[in-house]
């Protein structure tokens, strides 16, 4: 017993040594966009090192909140990632719960279909995305920065997938009790759902939070960019003019949000990587 | 309360007939258990009962009316489900509330069948709690709360007791047992458990590969089986199953004559037999009775504590087990000699059926 426990106390020490490790290696990186965001670009004109040294400065902030548009932007942001959650948990809901539980004619077809749909990338579609959305005259709305990415193969994957392993009892048990279709699927599925639903809502929204692509192409007027379409129009010419410290200042400035609502979602955050959504 | 009656009811799943052209009647207010092996249809036919899985063909009438058309919430029928099936993310008092609410039960009656439930089950201080602050028991107990609140015609029971420990089962019985008494409704309880079924049930519906094979009290199952398969299905431990190697008329009454010579008198009437059929005699541990007879070596045995069952060979290498008081002196390779009681003893036909006067 005495020898289990000490060799258990050194596999724990040597994850912990490990765990560290790769913490550092992953907030290395991050401490020192922070830090960068701080420092006079004219200094890192001449070297990057020496984060930690004076002299600091906040002019980088200062430049971006000048910026009239900057928070237009990140409200542009909030209604396309808070539309594009909503919208992909209702819908990779009501389809995960059809592909799941309901048997109907060509369901596995069809299930192979969203399936083969998480193979395509997403540069591959970009242009008939483009070519589709400038024929009904819909870029530069919500709705074309929204609407594509709705259609989404992993959280109809992830919902059915989370669904079946509800045992069935439960939902035969509720309609025993006299509940309709609608009520089970609202009453029972749902609720025993959430933790799925934290997962896929938490991924949805931090994707279109940091969606560039697709909001470059289709939004064209400044008053229609997202933040991050935004924050990269401020550069002409990339680093070179703007410098390197105000840059960095973007990435954090863009970054804020997703810290913010990491902090509320924290919990839910780490079951949703955890992956089980077990009590 | 209502009768129960099953009309030419069959089901197949894909090429398999897992329920075939089954006819069934149960009074109002018996306590009926399914009993058989698994596979043998029984849970399917209860989840047809229940409108959980759709008739193939044939009708299911409850009270008079017919239900099988009908949505399972229609039915007037409550299930306690084998992993008991409350709903996690309610409390115990929500769990039985759902189903009384869909019907628009008001609030004050709700609480009041509720609180009747549960001092009925003694599970009134677990009303607050989630399923998963329960134990399997207490679990057990809300699930057949969920039942008796919607004081329903039929309860159905799908293997309730199987994730239970061996003396919570044997308790959970006796109040199942008692509950029956109270509310007096009629029960259906599937099981593969022939404890179960013998100690509950007011009438026992022996299934087997689809069909009924008998139906009956638990004491005319025990000792009138119809089929072999009853026979053998029945009573722990299983009936000894003799070959008969010929038989011969003595008083109106069959005499079956065994591989190792000794003959038995039953008392089937010698009319019933064929001539030329191939038989098979059966008879229960109790009616093998040791003091002298037929010759044989003792193979094993098993002290059950009040009694010991003794497994011994025939002369002809044929295997029986019998009974013996519990602190008998024996061991193994002794030579005993045992009768077999030809008045408790059954004759099986070629195709597995009782032969009967």
């Amino acid at each position: 017993m005495a020898t289990y426990r000490r060799g258990r106390g050194l596999g724990d020490r040597l994850l912990l040594l490990a765990v560290v490790a790769l913490a550092i290696v992953w907030i290395a990186p991050i401490v020192w966009v922070i830090g960068l965001s701080f420092k006079p670009n004219d200094v890192l004109m001449r070297s990057t090192g020496g984060i930690h040294l004076p002299p600091f400065t906040l002019k980088n902030y200062v430049d971006i909140i000048a910026s009239s548009q900057v928070f237009a932007w990140m409200l542009n942001s909030f209604i396309v990632a808070i539309g594009q959650t909503v919208l992909t948990l209702v819908i990779a809901s009501l389809a995960g719960y059809g592909f799941a539980r309901t048997n109907f004619p060509g369901r596995n077809v069809l299930f192979v279909l969203v399936l083969a749909a998480l193979a395509v990338p997403e540069q591959a579609i970009i242009v008939p995305l483009h070519t589709m959305f400038a024929a009904v005259d819909l870029h530069n709305t919500y709705a074309a920065l929204i609407a594509p990415r709705l259609a989404f193969p992993f959280g109809v994957l992830l919902m059915t997938q989370y669904f079946r392993a509800i045992p069935a009892e439960i939902e035969e048990a509720a309609l025993l009790d006299r509940a309709s279709r609608l009520k089970v699927f609202w009453r029972i599925v749902l609720p025993l759902s959430i933790p799925a639903q934290a997962t896929l809502g938490i991924y949805t929204f931090l994707h279109a939070w940091n969606e560039y692509f697709w909001p470059l192409v289709s939004a064209t007027k400044p008053a229609m960019y997202t933040l991050t379409v935004g924050l990269a129009s401020m550069q002409t010419n990339f680093a070179q003019t703007e410098g390197i410290g105000f840059l960095m200042a973007q990435a954090v400035f863009a970054g804020l949000p997703v810290l913010i609502l990491y902090l509320f979602f924290q919990r839910h955050i780490v079951s949703a990587v955890a992956g089980g959504g077990n009590k | 309360m209502a009768e129960l009656s099953l009309r030419n009811v069959s089901k197949r799943f894909g090429a398999v007939e897992v329920i075939r052209d089954l006819s069934l009647d149960i009074p109002s207010g018996e306590f009926a258990v399914f009993l058989g092996p698994s596979g043998c249809g029984k849970s399917t036919l209860l989840r047809m009962i229940a409108g959980l899985e759709a008739v193939g063909s044939g009708e299911i009438h409850l009270g008079g009316a017919r239900i099988d058309t009908m949505a399972p919430g229609d039915r007037g029928i409550a299930m306690v489900f084998q992993h008991y099936a409350l709903y996690p993310h309610m409390t115990v008092r929500e769990n039985m509330a759902f189903g009384l609410r869909n019907i628009g039960t008001p609030p004050a009656e709700i609480e009041r069948k509720i609180a009747d439930a549960a001092e009925m089950l003694e599970i009134g201080e677990l009303l607050a709690r989630k399923p998963t602050q329960l134990s399997g028991g207490q679990r057990q107990r809300v699930a057949i709360g969920r039942a008796i609140v919607k004081q329903p015609r039929a309860f159905l029971f799908d293997e309730p007791l199987s994730n239970l420990d061996a003396a919570l089962r044997s308790r959970t019985r006796i109040e199942l047992a008692r509950l029956h008494q109270r509310v007096s409704s009629t029960m259906i309880f599937v099981t593969h458990d022939q404890v179960e079924a013998m100690t509950m049930a007011t009438r026992i519906v022996v299934m087997n590969q689809g069909r009924i094979e008998q139906v009956g009290t638990p004491m005319e199952i025990y000792q009138r089986p119809r089929t072999r398969f009853v026979a053998g299905f029945i009573g722990a431990p299983a009936m000894n199953f003799l070959p008969v190697t010929g038989v011969t008329g003595r008083g109106g009454m069959a005499v079956a004559r065994l591989p190792d010579g000794s003959e038995v008198a039953t008392e089937v009437p010698i009319g019933a037999v064929k001539a030329g059929a191939t038989l098979t005699l059966g008879v229960r541990a109790e009616h093998v009775l040791p003091g002298n007879g037929a010759a044989a070596k003792v193979d094993v045995i098993e002290r059950l504590g009040e009694r010991t069952l003794v497994y011994a060979n025939l002369s002809d290498g044929s295997a029986v087990v019998y009974d013996e008081p519990g602190d008998v002196q024996l061991s193994v390779g002794e030579s005993v000699a045992l009768t077999i009681d030809g008045a408790a003893a059954h004759l099986f036909g070629p195709d597995g059926l009782a032969l009967h006067g």
